[in-house]
């Protein structure tokens, strides 16, 4: 470009007609500095701050060319006229610059390892609240799954599967060159399988507020980052003002509606009760196996024969309080009126809502620049009284008070407030009550759907005691879940830095970036008396408080060393600290109902909880390239970390831990001809190791803690202070001062080829890893004294592929459509646990959990299968299911005769990770219009899905009202006895589903579901408004997140994680259905 | 490599000009700040007191109990336990823990600094609470591991010990026990902390003579049962018990009742045995449904672990199968009217039962029979019920499933998983796989 400012100033005064124009991205956003060339000569110019370009060109030239740092060259005919406006599209050209570890740009063709952009537009034409579920499909290598469909709920995201066995494997967040916590903060009374759906923290950034993201996906890319980085990292650059004349404002307004996905089948034909025999609530029946509703009328006489006894049937003046209609007895035997069925589910869920307004002020000059912005979310979920609100601000400015100096600094400040539902496996999650509820009884107790929710009388008692299908026992009634059991968040966040940048010289250049990210998360859980999870009441508070500091102190430089060498480097200090203080208090019995607060508990028990831990980092990193053609990188970095030392006998040397990388790439298109068919053709290898202390501080000492958990998990535990005394007791962690890193060791080859000019692009990566010493909070036998350690003992590999297909198949003046193919397919393999231990549990359930087994993948589900005859080899006698056929129990004294046996030792019965994923994405645009969707392929990955197997033993899915009314038929199998093919016909009734082979019984392996999907993740239609006298532009865009769905999951949208961003994957037990949306949004530029 | 060593060094230099040491090591910043890493020994003594006593009136209540079918699980996995087929190895891991974990390795710290600061009382109690702990477990599980057990990470694999070596343990604890509480206290003693006994070193005393008894009447040492429970307690208030002190940390009983009502009820067979003994005062007491307004299992529940009305049918017993003489007789009805005490009915009530010639058929008329069911009774929901019931063979009971009652437990599921020294669960055959002393 300077060579062209060059040229402009030797500018001839051959000059005869004058072109004007101006030049804009696909956004309409001006591009300032743009080059502009006459075809064929050394004749051009650039455009000014407006995008606003004048050149003069000489008789005879047929065509301008037009180029820009990031965008696709184009080059335009001349016609007759004399004004001609260019729109850039940002494109695949080979200078680009990437953002790359600490902020460093480097030129992406320089680059041994995978990077991958996505732009601010991507993100914000995505529709998505949350800056990482727009990620979805837009880059290769990584996998992001929203845990839920509640509002304000989290998303896990993998760049490359997974990193570690049980510590974090959700990559680093880095927003303007500082670490920022994208934590789910959870609470102990949440557990990982209940509790309320839980944020994960990088939400609080307004996605309008990001420039663009990189994802730097292997260890190489990453090394500089250390231990941090090992699960990736995430750049994320946010819009800054620019030098410019005027201040530039930008307004966006959206409102977007989201409705529940599917729903799993329920049988509507069957009533409460058991053996054909109808129980009413108060009898506190749970199944639906009663009679056909059919077969049952009204009757209100609570003198009837059949009338229920218990005393809680009537109220005093002798009215059934169950139904308005009365109880149920069979048909001719009451009042004639039959009986009601009743849909307790879709009714229950309304539209969701959520209006964005998002306002910017950007502006600058050559001395100082600014971006003001501010932004509103509310939001109000399809399961009622669940709500988000977020409100944003932030601020980014720069100083340029001397040549080489810039003192830049952002401030982010965000408040959010959610109030949320219990969800998944507690009797006061939503789902777990409303899918259980027999057809019969109607939770909203006579009201509509929608104002149920605020009729005290749909879910209690004038008693207070509670309306449910159970008599007050069983499962919360939904509509108390969402009035009597809420929770509220209230998070206020500040994030942001100061930077310093002084280059003296190509050579030195110093650079101080000051970090800090402190949340403040304030929350109260209410359960009301007579909640299920509560009978007597309680208010949690939690306050959780957290704070880290990332500073960096940089030398950094590049030049030339001879004419064919040049060379960069850089080399600098980080110091980090974290600390997070969670401190709870938990007010049990209250003393009276309605009264929702602290100061109503009878009995107070408080704790607090500190995390704390520090590492400090020394790094370099020096680059030569030679001739633009090879590129070797050398990187290294030693870290400390306090979590390895050990306090009573501190020794440095314990906590520190080196490990280097390197890198080379061999751009060999520089050494063939330009042909137009191959433009770029580029060879990467890369070499990295990353090393990484312990998951949690504190783990090389044993400590001592005020037991909470006295009892044997049948009854509530107890826990002290109990009768006013408090004591100790060791903690079943065992800690171990032996601790050293685990280092994970990866080699990545690529290959990036772009043909015809960058219309079509390739990029190739191949990686395998290998982590060694993994720290493994391993199982010890109890009789040690001590329920589990930390170790190194775990050895895991992985390897993976991954593809970028680009291409823009059409590109005219007026119409052109780019697409981008990503895919990605990854694979872990557990190859050792520690000494003596088979397997080691992530999360999950007895009958099916998911768990580290060696030579399984990854978080393999583990849990009961049916016998087969084929034993298995050795390996396969623990680990995964024999191939022989089913053997069927045919013991006739048994109860489950006729019915498959049970294996006595459980299985791999699932593997959650997927088998690839295709994220297609496609852009067309017609000059102002432009189309963009997302198809989204996730190829396989196993859901257990402990809702259709709870379910089937209420008798409340569809299968069970299906399998009930089949004739008696033997399944499929050999007999235990003797071998032959079973022909004990069986069918399938309660005692069946009620079974070990049912729901809560021993076997999961029946509802272990492929997972998989194809979905349309985004449509959207966008249309540019032109620039008027008053305003420069804007645009107006209808967009859809999930509109469709195409899966073989029995269930709800198997986008889902009942433990929200854990590691532990692959559960749907009562999760809270997902939605899908439809978004308008509308964005002023002036 | 050069280049990444004098990296090193020069990372090093600069580390040490900061004082990175400082910055990693400084305010201890790896120590936990919100638990001790040690505790005095009066701190840890409630955590696994409470810990047995819950551990007594849980699984080991609950099972014990619904085996010998003062209990019946009727609903849920207490309807398949009650058929035997539920008994798998994964539903001891939290007895196993709470005798382990909780209460075990805990004694194991606590007497470990006991020792070092020479608190002798101290030292002699854990002994009694061990050896108590000791013995209620092998007794359901037979051999356990013990000399190799609770050393971390310095044994995974904990070899098992037979069940006469622990037995001897257990005597050779209580008798060392004694002694040291009839000498020097030490400096620190057990207090208020204490919360079987508050620190009454009489008591203690005569709780290791108590379970001495329990011990050696199971070994067929019934002259050596009956000395020492004449040592043992005097009355019921030296009963060894924990008294669990309101709602908000209830008994177990009620805690079950509550979050799984419906699970357990009362058995047909207790009832049918105490109605064809015209026990109805005491029937009335047990056998109400199983709910929060169970009158007996309440919030407050006394927790009794040994009790003075075990020692008197223990005195019983060995005196009936001397022949049976005054002494014996006169403790077979102290027992029993401890019991009527126990369950809050008055004199009147005892004396109206012991009226009946069948239960009070006067010295020479007294069978063992009738010593062991009054026992069975008195000792509604003690877990020793389930040894006398195997030692004895009385009240006579028929398997509620299959052929056989089982007689021991299973190995619980993750010992047998993560200790390789374990018996697989192949190995042990609950239902004939008698422990030692019933061999």
């Amino acid at each position: 470009m300077v060579f062209t400012i060059l040229l402009l100033c030797i500018g001839t005064i051959m000059a005869q007609r004058t072109i004007t124009g101006t030049v804009t991205d696909e956004s309409g956003e001006a591009l300032i500095g743009a080059s502009v060339l006459v075809k064929g000569s050394s004749i051009g110019t650039v455009t000014d701050f407006n995008g606003v370009y004048s050149l003069d060109v000489p008789e005879g030239s047929s065509a301008l060319l037009f180029s820009y740092t990031g965008y696709s060259g184009r080059e335009i005919e001349l016609t007759a006229s004399n004004v001609l406006d260019v729109v850039m599209r940002e494109g695949v050209v080979l200078e680009t610059a990437v953002v790359t570890a600490l902020g460093v740009r480097r030129a992406e063709k320089s680059l041994g390892y995978a990077v991958q952009k996505v732009g601010g537009e991507d993100i914000i034409r995505s529709g998505a609240s949350s800056a990482v579920d727009a990620l979805v499909g837009k880059a290769s290598g990584v996998q992001i799954t929203r845990s839920s469909g509640s509002v304000g709920g989290g998303s896990r995201i993998l760049i490359r599967g997974v990193t570690s066995m049980v510590g974090n494997n959700q990559p680093l967040i880095v927003i303007d060159g500082v670490r920022t916590n994208n934590e789910s903060l959870v609470r102990d009374i949440d557990g990982t399988t209940a509790g309320t759906a839980t944020s994960n923290r990088l939400m609080d950034l307004n996605p309008d507020d990001i420039e663009s993201m990189n994802i730097l996906k292997g260890a190489a890319a990453t090394a500089l980052y250390g231990t941090a980085g090992a699960a990736g990292v995430v750049l994320i650059t946010t819009k800054k003002g620019k030098n410019q004349k005027q201040i530039a404002v930008n307004f966006s307004t959206s409102a977007g509606f989201d409705d529940i996905t599917q729903m799993i089948d329920l049988q509507s034909i069957y009533a409460q009760g058991s053996g054909g025999n109808y129980r009413g609530p108060s009898t506190g029946a749970s199944g639906s196996w009663g009679p056909k509703v059919s077969d049952l009328e009204y009757a209100t006489d609570s003198n009837h024969p059949n009338a229920p006894t218990s005393a809680n049937a009537f109220d005093a003046a002798g009215i059934y309080r169950y139904d308005k209609n009365g109880f149920l007895v069979p048909s001719g035997a009451g009042n004639g009126n039959p009986a009601n069925t009743y849909n307790n589910v879709d009714p229950f869920y309304q539209t969701g809502m959520n209006f964005t307004n998002s306002l910017s002020l950007s502006g600058g000059n050559e001395l100082a620049t600014f971006r003001l912005s501010a932004s509103d979310l509310r939001a109000t979920g399809v399961i009622p009284n669940e709500e988000y609100k977020r409100k944003t601000v932030k601020l980014a400015s720069s100083l340029s008070p001397l040549e080489g100096l810039t003192i830049s600094g952002s401030v982010n400040f965000s408040k959010s407030d959610y109030v949320r539902v219990q969800q998944g496996s507690n009797t006061s999650g939503l789902l777990l009550g409303q899918l259980r509820t027999p057809v019969s009884f109607d939770n909203t107790n006579g009201f509509n759907p929608e104002d149920a929710v605020d009729q005290v009388s749909a879910y209690q008692f004038d008693d207070f005691s509670q309306r449910n299908y159970r008599g007050g026992g069983g499962y919360d009634n939904p509509y108390w879940v969402i009035n009597k059991a809420l929770g509220y968040e209230d998070v206020s966040r500040t994030f942001g830095n100061v930077k310093i940048d002084y280059q003296l010289n190509n050579w030195i250049g110093f650079g101080i970036n000051i970090g800090y990210d402190i949340t403040s998360d304030v929350r109260k859980q209410d359960f009301e008396i007579n909640s299920r999870t509560n009978a007597n009441g309680a208010v949690y508070l939690d306050e959780f408080s957290l704070k880290q500091y990332d500073n960096y102190f940089n030398v950094l430089g590049s030049g030339q060393l001879t004419e064919d060498i040049s060379l960069n480097y850089v080399a600098g200090i980080n110091a980090f600290s974290y600390n997070e203080q969670r401190t709870s208090i938990e007010g049990t019995g209250l003393v009276f109902p309605g009264f929702l607060d602290i100061s109503n508990a009878s009995a107070l028990t408080s704790e607090q909880d500190i995390n704390r831990y520090r590492s400090l980092g020394f790094f370099g990193q020096a680059e030569a390239s030679w001739r633009g053609t090879f590129y070797a990188t050398l990187s290294a970095r030693q870290d400390y970390d306090s979590r390895l030392g050990n306090p009573t006998n501190f020794r440095l040397e314990d906590t520190g831990f080196f490990y280097p990388s390197a890198s080379l790439a061999f751009v060999f298109s520089e050494l063939m001809d330009n042909t137009d068919l191959l433009s770029f053709g580029k060879l990467r290898l890369s070499y990295a190791q990353v090393g990484a202390g312990p998951p949690d501080p504190y783990s090389t000492q044993s400590v001592f803690l005020a037991p909470s958990d006295i009892g044997d998990g049948w009854g509530d535990d107890i826990g002290f202070p109990i009768g006013g005394l408090t004591a100790f007791d060791q903690d079943e962690l065992l800690g171990n001062a032996d601790l050293t890193p685990e280092l994970t060791t990866t080699f990545e080859v690529g290959l990036d080829l772009r043909f015809l000019n960058g219309r079509l692009g390739l990029d190739a990566t191949y990686y395998n890893g290998n982590t060694k010493d993994a720290i493994l909070n391993a199982s010890l036998a109890l009789s040690t004294g001590y329920e589990n350690i930390w170790l190194n003992s775990g050895e895991m590999s992985s390897q993976g592929i991954e593809l970028t297909l680009n291409a823009t198949p059409l590109q005219t003046k007026d119409f052109s459509w780019n697409t981008q193919v990503n895919f990605t397919k990854s694979e872990n393999i557990v190859e050792k646990l520690a000494p003596g231990i088979e397997r080691l549990f992530l999360a999950g359930f007895n009958t099916a959990g998911t768990y580290l087994v060696e030579g399984n993948q990854y978080g393999s589900i583990f849990g009961g299968a049916y016998l087969r005859a084929d034993a298995g080899t050795d390996k396969d006698q623990s680990l995964n299911i024999p191939s022989g056929a089913v053997v069927i129990n045919d013991d006739p004294n048994s109860s489950e005769y006729g019915y498959q046996a049970v294996d006595p030792k459980q299985r791999a019965i699932g593997d959650p990770n997927p088998d690839f994923i295709i994220g297609w994405n496609n852009t067309i645009a017609y000059k102002r219009f432009s189309l963009n969707f997302l198809l989204d392929w996730r190829e396989g990955g196993d859901l257990w899905n402990g809702t259709a197997w709870a379910l089937s033993f209420f008798g409340r899915s569809q299968l069970t009202a299906d399998t009930r009314e089949e004739t008696a038929t033997p399944i499929e199998g050999v007999k235990q006895s003797d071998g032959t093919p079973n022909d004990i016909p069986v069918v399938r009734d309660e005692n069946y589903w009620t079974s070990s082979l049912g729901g809560f019984g021993a076997v999961g392996e029946q509802f272990v579901q492929d997972g998989g999907w194809i979905r349309l993740r985004e449509l959207g239609v966008n249309y540019r408004f032109p620039a008027t006298s008053w305003m420069k532009g804007g645009s107006i865009g209808v967009s859809g997140r999930n509109l469709w769905l195409k899966t073989d999951y029995d269930g709800i949208d198997p986008e889902t994680s009942l433990t929200g961003t854990g590691n532990g994957q692959g559960f749907d037990y009562f999760n809270m259905p997902s939605t899908k949306s439809f978004i308008v949004k509308l964005s002023f530029d002036f | 490599m050069k280049i990444f060593n004098k990296f090193l060094l020069v990372s090093l230099l600069t580390c040490s000009f900061l004082s990175c040491e400082d910055y990693i090591a400084g305010d201890l910043i790896n120590s936990d700040p919100n638990n001790p890493t040690s505790v005095p020994v009066t701190a840890q003594l409630p955590a696994f007191q409470i810990a047995l006593a819950d551990n007594v009136g849980g699984d080991f209540s609950r099972f014990n109990s619904m085996l010998v079918q003062q209990v019946e699980g009727v609903a849920r996995q207490w309807s398949a336990f009650n058929q035997y087929t539920g008994l798998t190895p994964n539903r001891f891991d939290d007895a196993w823990q709470n005798v382990y974990e909780n209460t075990l390795n805990e004694i194991l710290i606590a007497k470990t600094s006991s020792t070092t600061n020479g608190y002798n009382h101290y030292i002699g109690v854990l002994n009694i609470i061990e050896a108590y702990t000791l013995m209620m477990s092998t007794d359901v599980w037979d051999d356990i591991p013990y000399t190799d057990a609770l050393q971390g990470i310095n044994a995974l694999n904990p070899i098992f010990d037979t069940q006469a070596s622990i037995y001897s343990t257990i005597y050779a604890l209580l008798d060392e026990g004694i002694t040291l509480l009839e000498g020097p206290s030490g400096s620190v003693t057990p207090g208020g902390e204490d919360v079987f006994y508050g620190g009454d070193v009489a008591a203690w005393i005569k709780a290791a003579h108590a379970i001495k008894a329990r011990g050696l009447l199971k070994d067929k040492d019934y002259a050596g049962a009956m000395s020492e429970a004449g040592l043992a307690f005097t009355d019921a208030s030296d009963n060894m018990s924990f008294q669990y002190p309101d709602a908000n940390a209830a008994g177990q009983w009620y805690r079950f009742n509550r979050d799984r009502t419906g699970d357990l009820e009362f058995h047909p067979t207790m009832r049918t045995l105490m109605t064809g003994l015209n026990d109805m005062d005491r029937l009335a007491v047990m056998d109400q449904t199983f709910v929060t307004d169970h009158t007996y299992l309440i919030p407050n529940f006394l927790q009794e672990l040994i009790t003075y009305r075990e020692m008197q049918f223990i005195i019983a017993e060995a005196d009936q199968r001397a022949g049976g003489t005054q002494a014996g007789y006169d403790a077979y009805l102290a027992g029993i009217r401890a019991s009527f005490t126990r369950l809050g009915l008055g004199e009147a009530a005892y004396e109206a039962y012991i009226a009946q010639d069948a239960i009070n058929p006067g010295v020479g008329n007294l069978t063992l029979e009738t010593v062991m069911t009054q026992k069975y009774i008195a000792m509604f929901l003690q877990p020793e019920v389930y040894s006398d019931w195997r030692r004895t063979g009385i009240p006579a009971l028929s398997p509620v499933s299959g052929t056989a009652i089982p007689v021991r437990w299973n190995y619980p599921a993750t010992e047998i998983l993560f200790n390789s020294n374990a018996p697989t669960e192949g190995e042990v055959n609950i239902y004939t796989d008698r422990v030692g002393w019933n061999q």
